[in-house]
């Protein structure tokens, strides 16, 4: 039998136990838009590719982490110094997070800048915002997993802001720290959430969200031509996602280059007497909330300035995750307010990041 | 006959460069797998030194090329990459436009 022959056989073999040609048809079956508004599809597949390689590059720092008080900060050195090339590893995951979470943003922002998330799309969003909420959760609790003093000033401030919500902040606080005080509790506490319960949370809402794109289908521009869009509509499988292979090299590539010439450092370990070094600050996709809670005065009327501030970052942070309600006009009925909104809310965080830089 | 020639070179040429590309990277991280030294003598060097904070580089010269060199030769293989995709592109466009895997062509 000849090489060609053996393939032959053996792809048939697979397929007649998997079926994968009938996955390929769908995919061949489905369409995807072609418009000013297509390149902002491509930073959902995006955050897939980011979201991989934090699970391939976690596993791996996983092998030689330890989540205790008196080995966390020692394993993380270990893994810098010791572990071959276990820097680099490191620092990909580093800047994956980050990358993941500015290419979320992005493409949040854009599905709310052209109304993505109208009638029938209302889940969609929904789900994207609980993404965000993960993906950001995802940052927080890794911040402290390198136990240096920065990273524990920095969660004592983070779990110390729930506090200030009524009825269940002090719960809330007691329940991210795992007591009073971040101690080696809290250490253990974020590493689970961090390696289990967030993956875990994340691709189950990863699910859902692909699920519902695959059955209502990407959305067209506002009071576009139906009939002219659809004639301009291309395979997924393969024109698109040769497409997308484009975006996720260049985004590769990058990543890798970044990694390797920025790579984080690590401070001395955390000492829990210690008092909290001056100037710290969260990592750059707090830094627009934190501005927001330094601004705010220790006492307005008979409030706490820092109560008013969490307050009203829920309150628009719930706005925010029922916006299709909000805004349900018909598909093809542009929203001038909603894009203003939306274009403040960019402003404003850039604004407030900048600051909070520069101080 | 010899367009599908082509076609077949470019396809055995990007799944070449896929695969070189990924044992590349599999030799690099495989020494992840692998201590260098002894739990003890670790601790014990951390001990010693005590850093105030560290400052993460390549270990050592072998290492400081292979990084180097990993990342230019990772933007050749990308330019490559791309540049074959972006024929294939082009080559898918034309079989959907001409209704190629159309059920009603």
């Amino acid at each position: 039998m000849n090489k060609k022959k053996l393939w032959i056989s053996l792809g048939g073999w697979f397929e007649e136990r998997l079926g994968f040609q009938a996955v390929v048809d769908f995919l061949r079956k489905k369409k995807v838009p072609q418009n000013k508004h297509t390149i902002w599809t491509y930073t959902g597949s995006a955050v897939l590719l980011f979201f991989v390689i934090q699970v391939v590059t976690g596993i791996m720092l996983a092998f030689y982490y330890k989540p205790t008080l008196e080995e966390a900060n020692k394993s993380v050195a270990r893994i810098m110094t010791e572990i071959p090339l276990g820097w680099v590893i490191r620092s990909i995951h580093f800047w994956s997070s980050s990358f993941m979470i500015a290419v979320v943003f992005v493409h949040l922002l854009s599905i709310w800048v052209i109304k993505s998330y109208r009638k029938p799309r209302e889940l969609t969003w929904m789900t994207g915002v609980f993404l965000l909420i993960l993906t950001l959760a995802f940052g927080f609790t890794g911040y402290l997993l390198p136990w240096d003093d920065l990273s524990l000033s920095a969660t004592k401030v983070g779990t110390d802001i729930p506090r200030s919500i009524p009825i269940i902040g002090v719960w809330l606080t007691k329940f991210l720290r795992g007591g009073e005080d971040v101690t080696g509790d809290t250490l253990t506490r974020f590493f689970s959430f961090h390696v289990c319960l967030l993956p875990l949370g994340l691709l189950f809402i990863i699910g859902i969200h692909v699920y519902l794109i695959q059955k209502l289908g990407m959305s067209l521009p506002l009071g576009a031509d139906v009939e002219k869009e659809r004639a301009k509509e291309l395979p997924f499988w393969p024109n698109f996602v040769y497409r997308e292979m484009i975006v996720w090299l260049i985004f590769l590539g990058i990543l890798v280059s970044v990694a390797v010439f920025f790579p984080p450092s690590l401070g001395k370990v955390a000492d829990l007497m210690a008092p909290a070094p001056e100037g710290i600050k969260p990592e750059w996709y707090f830094l627009f909330l934190f501005q927001t809670l330094k601004i705010f005065p220790a006492k307005i009327l008979f409030m706490s300035g820092d109560t008013l501030a969490v307050f009203l970052i829920l309150v628009e942070g719930i706005l925010f995750f029922f916006l299709p309600l909000f805004d349900n006009k018909p598909a093809e009925l542009k929203g001038r307010v909603i894009t203003a909104l939306a274009y403040l809310f960019i402003i404003y965080a850039v604004v407030m990041t900048v600051w909070s830089l520069i101080q | 006959m010899k367009m599908k020639g082509t076609k077949n070179s470019n396809k055995y040429l990007i799944l070449g460069l896929l695969a070189l590309w990924g044992i590349n990277f599999i030799f690099l991280t495989y020494g992840f797998s692998q201590t260098t030294s002894s739990q003890e003598k670790i601790e014990q060097s951390l001990a010693q030194t005590k850093p105030e904070k560290i400052i993460p580089s390549p270990q050592n010269i072998k290492e400081s090329t292979a990084i180097y060199v990993f990342v230019g030769w990772m933007w050749a293989s990308i330019f490559i990459l791309i540049y074959f995709l972006k024929l294939k592109i082009k080559e898918s466009d034309r079989l959907f436009k001409l209704k190629f895997f159309s059920e009603n062509k």
